[in-house]
Formats: C-alpha cells, sequence, structure tokens
C-alpha cells in the first residue's frame, strides 16, 4: 500500500502530525502498535514547566530561548507560531483547551500539588498564580469506594495553600455496581457507566446535595467523558455552581479522550489506521527509507515519501534498553545513549535526573533521523523519541510531541 | 526519663528478626514476662534478605554434619508448626557436565547420615519433574528442601509472643545498656519515630540482634567476633522452577534457585564487608553478572526471564571463641553466656545459626534464661502450631485477593473484615491486596509505613513494583489529614525503596516499567515535590 | 550465550511484558457492565503468576471474556492478553459445557440437521413458544433470532451450478465458506464465486472442511476443535500443495485458524498460515500488484458505514477491506468508530449474556443510527446479526457489495477474459 506519509506511532505526537498532513492534505497512514502515554495524562499538556534546578517556570518563552543546546527546542524554526498551530489542531478536533504559550498556568495533581503547563483540556481545575489561590472554599467530591482519587491528599495540599477544603463522596447505585467488582472501578469504566442524560442529571443533583451551598469550587475527579467533551461539561453546567475536574490515577479519562477525538479527527481526514500492529522493519535504499514491513501485514509493504517515527521512549517501547544496549526496534536507526553503558543508565536515588531519560534517537537539524551515522533523507522522528530532554524533569512531554511534530510536518510540506 | 509502663521484665529480647521473635516466643510460652524491642521493622537484617529457603539441610550434609541434622529436624518441625509460611516443593541437587558426578554419592550418603531423605533422579525423570531445569544435567538427587516466607514466620512468631503476654516495641533502638556492678538490669531506648528515650529494666538481656549484636556487645563491654558477609540475590517477575534447584557440589555462589510465592529467588554472592557497610549495602553490577551467569546454569530460561530487582543481605558469621583470629567460622548456632564467659550477668547473645535453625536457637538461648531464672519449665514450640498455622478446616476462598490472602495469613485470613464493596476492594492488583487486608495489616501487625506493610502483605512487591498500588494504599493507611504529608513522605520513601531495589536490574521491561513510575509519581502526582523529607533510611530499603 | 543473557524477556503469551499500565481495561467492552468480570488485566497477566504458583487461582468468571482481543489491540506492550485468558480457561477449567454449549458450538452439526428442515426449522426457531423453551431449558436469549438456516447450503449449490465451470480458469483458489456461508447465508459464497470468476480466478472448495472450531473454544471445548482444525489443515495442505491460497469470507474463520489453532489448540499451522486469507486481503493485494482490475457500475450510489470486527482488528487487517471498498467509487465511504458489537459468536445467544451483549453494543448501534448508512459493512458473520437486529441497518460482507456493485462483463474484459 502507497501513501505520501507514513507515521510510526499513534499517540499525541504521531496523531498531531498526522493531523496536521492531513489537512494539509496529504494521504496519510498511521501504524500504531497499541495505545499511547495519553492514558497516563493529567488532562493538561506541559511545555516547559521546571527550570534545571527544578523550580516553576513561569514564562516558557524565555526559559525555552535558554534551554541547552541538546534540547528539541532549538530545533523549532518560531516556537510561538507552532504553539498557536498546536491550540487550534486541538479545537479543530474538538478539544478546547485553556492556556497559551506566553505564560504557564498551574494544573492540581491528584495528591495536591500544583505543576506548571501549558495547555489544560476544558473543564480541568487550573490555577493562574500558584502564590494566589482563587478559592476560599472548596468542596472536594469523590464518587464513594473509587479509590484512584486520593481525596486525604489533594484536600491536605489545598489546605497548605491557605484554602478551606471540606471532603464529600456520593453516589449512584449504577455506580456501586461497578464496585462490587474488586479491581475494576477504575475511571474508564466510571465513564463508560455515566453515559445517559439521565444519570449526568442524577449525579448532578447528588453533588449538589453534597456541595451545593457555601462553596466557590467543587472539584471532581476527572472520570467522565471518554469520546467528547460532551458529558463532562453537561455535568459542570448541571451543578449549578463553579465546578473542575481534578486529575484521577491511570487510566486518565481526559487523556483518553483527547487519544479518541485526535484518532477521529485523523479518520474524519482521510486518514488510514493501521490499528495494533508493530513496524518490524525498514527497507532502505542508499539514504532514502522505501518502505515499511508490519508484523500483521505479512506480504503486503507499506509505501510513502515520507516517514515520521514517533514511538515514544522505552515506557511505550518506541526505545528498547537490553543488557547490552539501548536500541531503536523498528527501524534501527542510531540512539543517542549518552556514550553510556548499562552500570551508569540509572541513578541511585529516585528522584535524581536519571540519565536514560534523556537517551532517545539522534536527528538532524531538521529532525531527520540517521543511521550508521547517515541521515536518512524521507524520516523524521517526534515526539518522546528524542533525545535529549527529561520531560520528568522539566516537564515538556506534550510541547516536544506536539511542536516536533508540527515542525516536521511543516518540514514535510515545505 | 520514663521506663516502659514502669515495669520490670523478666527477659528483654533485642531484634525482631526471626530469632528474636521466636525466642520473645518461647520465653512467653514458658511464661516469663518479656520485652521485645527492634530499632526499625520486623525482618529487616538477614531474616529478611535471604532465599526464602526451608533447607533441608542437604546443602551442609558434606560440610557440616550437625547443621545438616539441625536442619532436617526443623525442617519437619515447621512443615507443621509453621505451615502457611512454608511451600512444600521439594527440591533438586543437580550435577552438571562440569561438575565432579562422584560427588553424589558421597552427598547422598552424607544425606542419609543426617537423616535427609536423598533419591537419585534420573536426569530425564529430573527433567519432567522440574522442567526448568538445565537439561545438561547428568545428575540430580531430590531432597526435601521447600520454600518458606521469612516475614510471615517472623510476624506469626510475634504474634504467638504477643498472645503470650509479650510487649513489642518496634522503632525502639537499643542505645546503651544499664550495667550495675557486674550485672546488666536493663536497656536504654530511643524511639526512632520521635527521639524520645526511655528505660527498659529485666533480669536477663538476651541479645539477638544479628550482626549488630555486635554493637550491642560493646555497649556492653563485651567483644564478639563478628565477620559479616554480604549476600546478593535477584528476584525474577514469576515462577521459573516449582521445585528448590541447587547444585550437588560444594556449596559456592549463585547456586540456589528458590520459588517464592509467585516469584523466584537466585543466590547468593559472597563478600566479606566491614560491619560499618552492614546499614548500606548495594547489589553491584559484578554481582549481577554472577548471579545471571550462576543462575542460567541451574535454569537457562533466567537468561531471558524478567529480573524485578536486586537485594543484599547480610550472614552474621561468627568466629568461634577459641579462635580470636577469625580464620575458624562456626556456621553453627553461638550462645554466649556473657556471665560466664565475661563475667557480665543477665546478658546473653545468641548469634551464629541459620533462620531455618531458628527455633532450636530460641530454645537453646531460653532454656539458658530459665536457668537464669530459676523457671522449670520445658519447651513447647516444637509442637504448638504458629498463629495462622492452627489445623482447622479451611475456609473456602474464591476471589483472588482472598485466595492471596489465605496464603499470606493462614487461619488468621479469617479475621480480616470481607464482604462488602469497599474492603473487597483491590489495593494491589498484581498481589491481590484488598482494602480490608491493608486495616487488618495496620491494626494487628505493627504497621506504620507502607515499606512495613509490604513486609505483612505483599503490597508493592509485583511486577510492577508500586506503580499504583502505592498511592492507594497510602490514602487506605492515612486516617486524618495532619497525617496526609507523613503520608506523602512515606509514599515519596517508598517509591524509591522500590527503586532501589530495581535501579541494579535497570534494563528491558523493568526500564520501562520504571519511566511508567516515575511518570505517574514525578510528572502526573509531582509526589517528589510535595515530599518534604526525601532521605529515607537504609533499613527501609 | 553470554550475548543472549537478558537480551529478551520470554514468557507464555508475553505476560510478563505487562507494565501494569491498565489501558486494556479501558478498552474491554465486558467489566464496565458486568461487574463479575474481573477484567483483563486481572483476568490475564495478574492472575497469571499465580496460576503458575497454584491452579487454584483459576477463577470460573474468565468464562465471561468475549474473546475479542480488544485488550490485545489496545496493549502498547504486546501481551497476548485474551490469549492468556483463554488458555487459561483450556488449561485449568474443570465444568463440563452445558447442552446449551455444546449446541451453540457445534455450529455445523446443528447446520446439518436444520438445513434439510429449514422450511419447518425456520418458523419453529422463531415462534413463541419454541423461543420460550431454548430461553427455558436451553438457556438462549428468547430475544435472539436464530438466523435463518437456508433452505439449500452452500455446498449444494455450488456442485450443482458452479462446480463444473471452475476448471476453465487459468489460475485458482480454494474456499473455506465457513459454516455461516453453508448453512445460513449461501448467498455470501455465491457473491464471493461471482467475484473471483469475474478476476479469473477458478473457486474450488477443500476436500473436507470443519467448522473451524472458534465456537468449540468459546464454550470450553477444545479437544474437539483442535481435532476439527487438524481436519482443516490436512484439507489446506492438499489445497495448497495444488498450488492454492486458501480464501474465506470470515475475519473470524481466518483469525482463528491462523492464530488460535497455534497459540491456543497447540495445532502446528506454520506451514499453513500464510496461506490462508480473507478474500478482501487477496484482491487487494492482486490489484496493487496490478495483476488483475475491478470495474464497477457507474449507477451503483450507496452510503456505507464499515465497522471493525474485533478479530478483523485483533488481525490488523482493516485497512484491506476499507481501501478495497473505497475503490468503488459510487460508495459514499463512512469509517465507524471501532468497537465491540457485543455479540462474540455465541457469546450474546445465551439468557445470561443477552442484556450484557445488547450493552456492549449500545454505543455501536447509536453510531450506526445517527450515520444511517444504506449498509453497514463487516467482515464477521456474527457481527452482522447483532447488527441487524439491534440497529435495524442490513450488514453485508464487503465481498457481497463488490459483487452487487461490479461490472462484470467490464470486469472480465479488463481482465482479459473474453
Amino acid at each position: 500500500m502507497k501513501f505520501d506519509i507514513i507515521i510510526i506511532g499513534g499517540g499525541l505526537s504521531g496523531l498531531t502530525a498526522g493531523i496536521a498532513l492531513a489537512e494539509a492534505g496529504k494521504d496519510v497512514a498511521l501504524v500504531s502498535a497499541g495505545q499511547s502515554s495519553l492514558h497516563f495524562g493529567s488532562g493538561s499538556l506541559d511545555l516547559l514547566g521546571c527550570d534545571e534546578k527544578g523550580n516553576d517556570i513561569y514564562k516558557p518563552l524565555d526559559a525555552i530561548k535558554a534551554v541547552n543546546s541538546k534540547h528539541q527546542y532549538n530545533k523549532l524554526e518560531d516556537v510561538s507560531s507552532l504553539a498557536g498551530v498546536a491550540k487550534q489542531l486541538l479545537e479543530r478536533a474538538g478539544i478546547a483547551t485553556t492556556g497559551n504559550i506566553t505564560s504557564n498556568h498551574w494544573r492540581i495533581t491528584p495528591i495536591g500539588g500544583l505543576m506548571p503547563t501549558w495547555l489544560s483540556m476544558e473543564g480541568m481545575a487550573t490555577i493562574e498564580d500558584p502564590d494566589q489561590m482563587p478559592w476560599r472554599k472548596v468542596a472536594l467530591v469523590n464518587i464513594i469506594n473509587y479509590l484512584d482519587f486520593p481525596t486525604k491528599f489533594l484536600a491536605s495540599g489545598l489546605r497548605d495553600k491557605g484554602v478551606e477544603v471540606d471532603v464529600k463522596a456520593v453516589s449512584l447505585p449504577e455506580l456501586q455496581k461497578l464496585r462490587q467488582s474488586p479491581t475494576e472501578m477504575r475511571s474508564s469504566n466510571i465513564a463508560k457507566v455515566i453515559e445517559s442524560n439521565e444519570l449526568i442529571v442524577k449525579l448532578a443533583e447528588e453533588v449538589y446535595k453534597v456541595a451545593g451551598e457555601g462553596y466557590d469550587m467543587v472539584l471532581l475527579p476527572a472520570v467522565l467523558g471518554m469520546t467528547n467533551s460532551e458529558k463532562s461539561q453537561q455535568l459542570l453546567k448541571l451543578i449549578k455552581v463553579p465546578a473542575r475536574y481534578v486529575a484521577t490515577l491511570p487510566p486518565s479519562v481526559p487523556g483518553v479522550r483527547m487519544q479518541t477525538m485526535l484518532r477521529k479527527r485523523f479518520t474524519a481526514l482521510g486518514g488510514t489506521f493501521f490499528t495494533g500492529d508493530q513496524v518490524t522493519e525498514g527497507l532502505f535504499e542508499d539514504n532514502i527509507l522505501k518502505g515499511v514491513k508490519t508484523a500483521k501485514l505479512d506480504g503486503t509493504t507499506l509505501e510513502a515519501d515520507n516517514f515520521i517515527l514517533a514511538t515514544g521512549s522505552f515506557m511505550s517501547r518506541g526505545l528498547k534498553a537490553d543488557y547490552n544496549r539501548v536500541y531503536e526496534p523498528a527501524l534501527g536507526v542510531d540512539v543517542d545513549d549518552l556514550g553510556l553503558d548499562r552500570k551508569t543508565w540509572a541513578k541511585i536515588d529516585v528522584t535524581d535526573a536519571q540519565p536514560y531519560m534523556e537517551m532517545g534517537v539522534k536527528t538532524d537539524e531538521n529532525l531527520r533521523c540517521m543511521r550508521n551515522g547517515t541521515t536518512i533523507s524521507n524520516l523524521f522522528a517526534v515526539g518522546s523519541i528524542l533525545s535529549g530532554h527529561n520531560s520528568i524533569k522539566r516537564l515538556d512531554a506534550g510541547g516536544v510531541d506536539m511542536l516536533t511534530a508540527l515542525q516536521v510536518a511543516n518540514n514535510i510540506i515545505k | 526519663m520514663t521506663t516502659v509502663n514502669n515495669n520490670h521484665y523478666d527477659v528483654i529480647v533485642i531484634g525482631g528478626g526471626i530469632t528474636g521473635a521466636g525466642t520473645a516466643r518461647d520465653c512467653a510460652m514458658r511464661g516469663l514476662k518479656v520485652l521485645l524491642v527492634e530499632r526499625h521493622d520486623f525482618s529487616t537484617g538477614a531474616t529478611g534478605r535471604n532465599h526464602g529457603l526451608m533447607h533441608s539441610g542437604a546443602r551442609y550434609a558434606v560440610t557440616d554434619h550437625e547443621s545438616a541434622k539441625e536442619c532436617i529436624q526443623e525442617n519437619m518441625i515447621l512443615r507443621k508448626i509453621a505451615k502457611h509460611c512454608v511451600e512444600e516443593t521439594d527440591g533438586l541437587f543437580i550435577t552438571l557436565p562440569e561438575d565432579d558426578i562422584n560427588f553424589q554419592a558421597t552427598f547422598v550418603q552424607k544425606c542419609t547420615e543426617a537423616g535427609i531423605s536423598a533419591e537419585i533422579i534420573d536426569p530425564k525423570q529430573a527433567i519432567l519433574m522440574e522442567p526448568s531445569v538445565n537439561p545438561e544435567l547428568i545428575g540430580a538427587v531430590k531432597v526435601p528442601d521447600a520454600s518458606i516466607d521469612p516475614f510471615r514466620l517472623t510476624m506469626a512468631n510475634v504474634l504467638d509472643a504477643q498472645l503470650h503476654g509479650a510487649e513489642v516495641l518496634v522503632y525502639h533502638e537499643v542505645i546503651d545498656v544499664i550495667i550495675e556492678q557486674d550485672r546488666m538490669v536493663g536497656v536504654k531506648l530511643r524511639n526512632n519515630h520521635n527521639g524520645e528515650t526511655l528505660d527498659a529494666y529485666a533480669t536477663v538481656t538476651v541479645n539477638a540482634a544479628g550482626i549488630w549484636g555486635a554493637l550491642i556487645a560493646q555497649m556492653a563491654g563485651v567483644k564478639i567476633n563478628m565477620f559479616p558477609a554480604k549476600g546478593s540475590l535477584l528476584i525474577f517477575g514469576h515462577r521459573v522452577n516449582h521445585m528448590v534447584i541447587n547444585r550437588c557440589r560444594k556449596p559456592a555462589n549463585a547456586d540456589i534457585l528458590v520459588p517464592d510465592d509467585a516469584v523466584c529467588v537466585i543466590g547468593t554472592t559472597s563478600l566479606r564487608i566491614p560491619i560499618e557497610e552492614c546499614d548500606d549495602m548495594r547489589v553491584t553490577p559484578e554481582e549481577v553478572e554472577e548471579l545471571l551467569a550462576e543462575g542460567m546454569k541451574l535454569a537457562p530460561s533466567l537468561g531471558s526471564t524478567r529480573i524485578l530487582r536486586g537485594y543484599a543481605g547480610v550472614r552474621p558469621l561468627v568466629a568461634s571463641d577459641d579462635d580470636p583470629s577469625g580464620r575458624s567460622i562456626s556456621r553453627g548456632i553461638v550462645t554466649l553466656d556473657h556471665e560466664k564467659r565475661d563475667g557480665l550477668a543477665g546478658f546473653i547473645t545468641i548469634t551464629g545459626g541459620k533462620m531455618m535453625t531458628y527455633r532450636l536457637m530460641a530454645e537453646e538461648v531460653t532454656n539458658l534464661v530459665c536457668q537464669k531464672l530459676n523457671i522449670n519449665k520445658s519447651c513447647e514450640t516444637a509442637t504448638t502450631p504458629l498463629p495462622g498455622s492452627e489445623p482447622k478446616e479451611e475456609t473456602k476462598r474464591f476471589s483472588f485477593s482472598q485466595k492471596a490472602a489465605q496464603g499470606r495469613h493462614g487461619t488468621l485470613n479469617d479475621t480480616i473484615e470481607r464482604g462488602e464493596a469497599a474492603n473487597d476492594a483491590l489495593v494491589c492488583e498484581c498481589e491481590g491486596v484488598s482494602v480490608g487486608e491493608v486495616r487488618y495489616a495496620v491494626t494487628k501487625l505493627h504497621v506504620h509505613n507502607l515499606i512495613n506493610l509490604r513486609r505483612r502483605t505483599r503490597v508493592g512487591m509485583g511486577t510492577c513494583q508500586g506503580e499504583l498500588c502505592a498511592c492507594r494504599a497510602a490514602g487506605v493507611m492515612c486516617n486524618d489529614d495532619k497525617s496526609a504529608q507523613k503520608a506523602i513522605n512515606d509514599l515519596n520513601g517508598f517509591i524509591n525503596e522500590r527503586w532501589k531495589g530495581m535501579q541494579p536490574v535497570a534494563w528491558g521491561d523493568n526500564l520501562a516499567e520504571a519511566q511508567l513510575t516515575a511518570t505517574i509519581y514525578q510528572s502526573l502526582l509531582g509526589v517528589d515535590k510535595l515530599a518534604n523529607e526525601r532521605r529515607i533510611e537504609y533499613y527501609e530499603i | 550465550m553470554a550475548n543472549e543473557t537478558q537480551t529478551q524477556n520470554v514468557s507464555v503469551n508475553n505476560f510478563e511484558q505487562c507494565l501494569k499500565c491498565s489501558i486494556c481495561t479501558v478498552y474491554c467492552p465486558v467489566s464496565a457492565v458486568s461487574p463479575e468480570y474481573p477484567g483483563p488485566k486481572q483476568a490475564g497477566p495478574d492472575a497469571e503468576r499465580y496460576r503458575m504458583k497454584n491452579k487454584e487461582f483459576f477463577d470460573d468468571a474468565l468464562k465471561m471474556c468475549l474473546n475479542c482481543k480488544r485488550c490485545e489491540v489496545a496493549c502498547p506492550n504486546d501481551v497476548h492478553i485474551g490469549d492468556i485468558i483463554q488458555a487459561a480457561r483450556i488449561k485449568y477449567n474443570t465444568h463440563r459445557p452445558k447442552l446449551r454449549d455444546m449446541m451453540l458450538a457445534n455450529t455445523d452439526f446443528v447446520g446439518t440437521m436444520a438445513s434439510p428442515f429449514a422450511a419447518i426449522a425456520n418458523p419453529i426457531l422463531k415462534l413463541k413458544p419454541m423461543k420460550a423453551i431454548l430461553h427455558g431449558v436451553m438457556a438462549i436469549d428468547k430475544h435472539r433470532t436464530f438466523p435463518d438456516y437456508s433452505s439449500r447450503k452452500f455446498e449444494s449449490w455450488f456442485k450443482k451450478n458452479a462446480a463444473s465451470e471452475q476448471d476453465k480458469f487459468n489460475k485458482h483458489v480454494s474456499y473455506f465458506h465457513g459454516c455461516y456461508v453453508n448453512y445460513n447465508y449461501p448467498q455470501l459464497g455465491i457473491d464471493f464465486v461471482k467475484v473471483m470468476n469475474a478476476v479469473g480466478y477458478g473457486v474450488h472448495l477443500l476436500e473436507k472442511e470443519k467448522c473451524c472450531g472458534v465456537a468449540l473454544i468459546a464454550n470450553g471445548m477444545p479437544k474437539q476443535a483442535k481435532r476439527q482444525g487438524e481436519v482443516n489443515m490436512t484439507s489446506m495442505r492438499k489445497a495448497i500443495a495444488n498450488g492454492h491460497q486458501v480464501l474465506t469470507t470470515s475475519s473470524t474463520c481466518t483469525f482463528t485458524m491462523r492464530d488460535e489453532y497455534d497459540h491456543l489448540l497447540g495445532i502446528d499451522n506454520h506451514d499453513v498460515r500464510d496461506s490462508i486469507s480473507l478474500a478482501t486481503r487477496f484482491l487487494f493485494q492482486l490489484i496493487e500488484k496490478g495483476e488483475i482490475k475491478l470495474a464497477f457500475r457507474e449507477d451503483y450510489h450507496k452510503r456505507v458505514a464499515y465497522h471493525s470486527a474485533c478479530h478483523m482488528e485483533r488481525m490488523g487487517w482493516v485497512p484491506y477491506s476499507t481501501q478495497l471498498l473505497r475503490m468503488i467509487l459510487g460508495i459514499d465511504f463512512v469509517m465507524l468508530e471501532s468497537q465491540c458489537c457485543g455479540i462474540s459468536g455465541t457469546y450474546g445467544f445465551k439468557k445470561e449474556n443477552y442484556e450484557r451483549s445488547q450493552a456492549i453494543g449500545k454505543g455501536l448501534f447509536d453510531q450506526i443510527k445517527e450515520v444511517n448508512p444504506d449498509y453497514v459493512a463487516t467482515d464477521c458473520e456474527t457481527c452482522k446479526w447483532q447488527i441487524e437486529m439491534s440497529a435495524g441497518t442490513p450488514v453485508m460482507n464487503p465481498i457481497s457489495i463488490i459483487a452487487e456493485a461490479l461490472d462484470i462483463e467490464a470486469t472480465r474484459k479488463l481482465n482479459n477474459l473474453d
């Protein structure tokens, strides 16, 4: 099968590139080996949250200019403009966000921390200024017996910042049916149960009963709306007092929603999605990638003019490490392992900056991959598989994913 | 300065390892008034850092007849009194082409002499019995080795001691001994949680502090020649083998592979270290390499099995008193009556030995204590089942977590609250630990933090090493808002403690797992930023 | 040996590659509607470690797994979660299947019995008292309409109307028609023969064809499934020796014979696997190579919504069918969001599963009603029953749509057959 562009990897970076290229009229196929790390997301995308010392960044644009020379942000032509395009791309996919590139805002973590971020999905609780909490009195309303929303920590975190907090819990018989399972009262299953208008109305009534009066904010676990934002927005409206969502432990319902809506947008634009398949081999001729073979399409080669590698880092299997080496398993492109051997990949304290986090594929200034030291002219890499950044320490995963994807889309369209 | 309950004890036992717990149990069962003190948590020393192997004694049969005999006797006793801690797996001693097959005949003969049943098995038959074994083996002997859970065993001894009236103080460290004239009359304790100190008095003090017993003795002005030997081990993600696999040769490094619970463990290395290093041991890359290379000779599939973590323990080896140079090391039980040996009455050290013989050690030292107290009561620990192992019809269990908890708590499983959805919800999905089990452990089993909880219930010991369960468990354990910050610190410490074991084997799926866990705890939750105490102590590892 | 140390993580069905990320639980169609089911993560890799320790850890609730494999498709770590669960059922389940399950599982036996009496059987199976008996005694849900048994088996049609024509062609394929085409819906087989003949391929039946066994596996009869599978493998080896590819028009039969035979039943199919293909895939590949061409009627205009059947999704072959359908210019093509319809073969027929089955498929039915197509296209026959019953839209196999849209004369010309 032949396409203009084939993207390997169906997470945030792959879908961003896919949508941008499909919007530009290209025939794009995407090969995805399972679901992405959006499922562990916060409902927000971080751009650059912390400096080298771990302090919060307020004005990310200045900080982006100052990132070290290995960071992929150096390969972006115009960060501000790409960031604007990213926000619009999400919007066209039906994903409304708040936030912009000039100032970070802060998301509330499930255990009550505040983390600097760039774009937050509509309905998520955010703070403009971490030193000044906008609420005096908050009701924290969990679903009874739901374990993945640690209200005690969240309450304590907010109280530390001077907010008065009451912890409440509500339920519906339909939800307690889920809890009959020792394991399956998960965010995503709650979202599947609360689907009908009738149940949303009922849930809103229950919330209003315990938190209707006297609170200037009601915070709820983000467990509604896996396929679109309609249901989650409807609940907020029905509660009648200001209400917002806070992320839960995985699976992340807002993350699943983002994944689903981006994929839907990509398919609606005519993109072809190869689901649950793995690229096993690249067919290289000179310095050009002609096609790829996959595990399931035996006998069929997927051909394209350009290819994009968007398979993520170790946890997404875009990179692999074994006893002897770190490598890129799909196409065998060159990896920057920082010149370290196994004994030094990881440091003893988990909170130290871990060297392995910064490993990734090597790319040239146009984000093109290399093989045996030679640049492959039509193979690009985007997102977390890129070397040179530690998204855990710097909080830059969302930005690296979307902005490098858009940059590569531009590079290809040019 | 306060004293404990303003009371005077018959005996204070120092050390919450298996020896101390067993001694406290025996003393309490003989009607003594007992105080058991432990500076950290139970089984944080050698007890919690070995193979979990219930030796048949075969390993020692050729080199140490006495130990072998003790082992097999205790092995048979533990099967009866601690059946919920034991899994009767049997073991193989295999001969590989590089080993001397003639050793096998000597081995079988020596086993038989020690009373250990040792049956020569045809290599082909051995492969059928244990498919993971190296198919190149040229000989195999079947012995009654088994798998035993040291955490459960220790806890069961503590519980029984308490049932017989013993008092127990964890996180209480002996910072000095109280000596009046030529008699030790008590100890000074520091509460390691709040720093407060207190005194406790007893007619006899038993030093059962393992390798750290040398330091206790030092406080009392007596010298014990201890030689700490570090042993490192690796835990694999699932059971490769169902029988214990040993090498049929003189004991050497990394030649035992034990199936423990849902995992298997290869070990150990052996390295003499200075006593100061016992408080902070790490598995080195060289040790990992040796363990893997040797382990693959027992079961080749270890070379392609996921490794969950590495850990290291320290054997308290004692130099025989008649040889202060330390060249002659006793692996047997060493009971030092300091009244006789050093002229210090009221002080006894019990050391040497091995986990297998803890009960016998406890019996010996308790006999001596009773003699000093002029009490004439015989030992019943060999015939009385431990709590959890009473002969009782087992309640039929259906759910995954109920079955898993049955394995952990035996008959005490019935006391876990169940039936309501809120109690049955799983905190740890890998190991099937329910909210009810967490609550049970917190109220009944001296749980002060997540690491204690892990030792009691296996929370966070599965393949993901705490990825979701740590946060859930911290939430269940946190009772009020005031303790939320402490719980966050605890959570941060727990994640780091899990990482300490993963770091030496951080490649493959383990590295992917580590990155996912870091993404959840650091990027999503921000636990490292919220924690205001970052340092964790070695004993928590 | 040294350089092989720890370069791979080998475990049965990759269960130990599981990172416990819980993504699979998001895509399980069962766990949200039935709390009695432990969900894919717990039933699969979590419990597997304990089952390896002690078979007592087997949980009978595993039979609630649909075997849709959506967990496997979602898993980023290539853990064969569905296989772990099904393999555990095969290995540890001690219950004997019920009469009802045996009846549902033996699709070809029951088909053989019913077909000669189709005129009697169909009305009887639809009568209220009969349904009440099925519901009450057999525990087959009364809401279910049994697929009609055709009065004439496909095999009979083929022998009478097509067999003699097939040797005239230069190129040949063998056709594994499956139980559904043979007993319930011969038209799909007729459509298949029409399309293949139009592009110059003669169609042949296998020497001996048995039900692929998917229903036997699902109903706890792996031994019988294995026996039938061996028969199919023997027939296919003969066909392959004659240079034939073996084509099917059912994604589930294809998936079962290519993947489940080896993974679950321990049938060695490595020499046959690559020669078993789905008709749409076969056609697409020939078109891509330029070996055949299709011409479609200019007056053909239909709105077609494609539903990705679970096993089609698992095979990763959805694009073959959709790309083929998109070649028909008169089709207004809509891709439905991929989700399980809830029937999963015989699963939805059982009384205890009916409500669950409908709840699982609800999102899909709503989507279809919203899109309002002329046809839903899908490669799976049991999805067809479920969707037609629940959404009311006619469902067609892509091959039948191609047959309907095909300009036979023009196609024959393009392929130089006249």
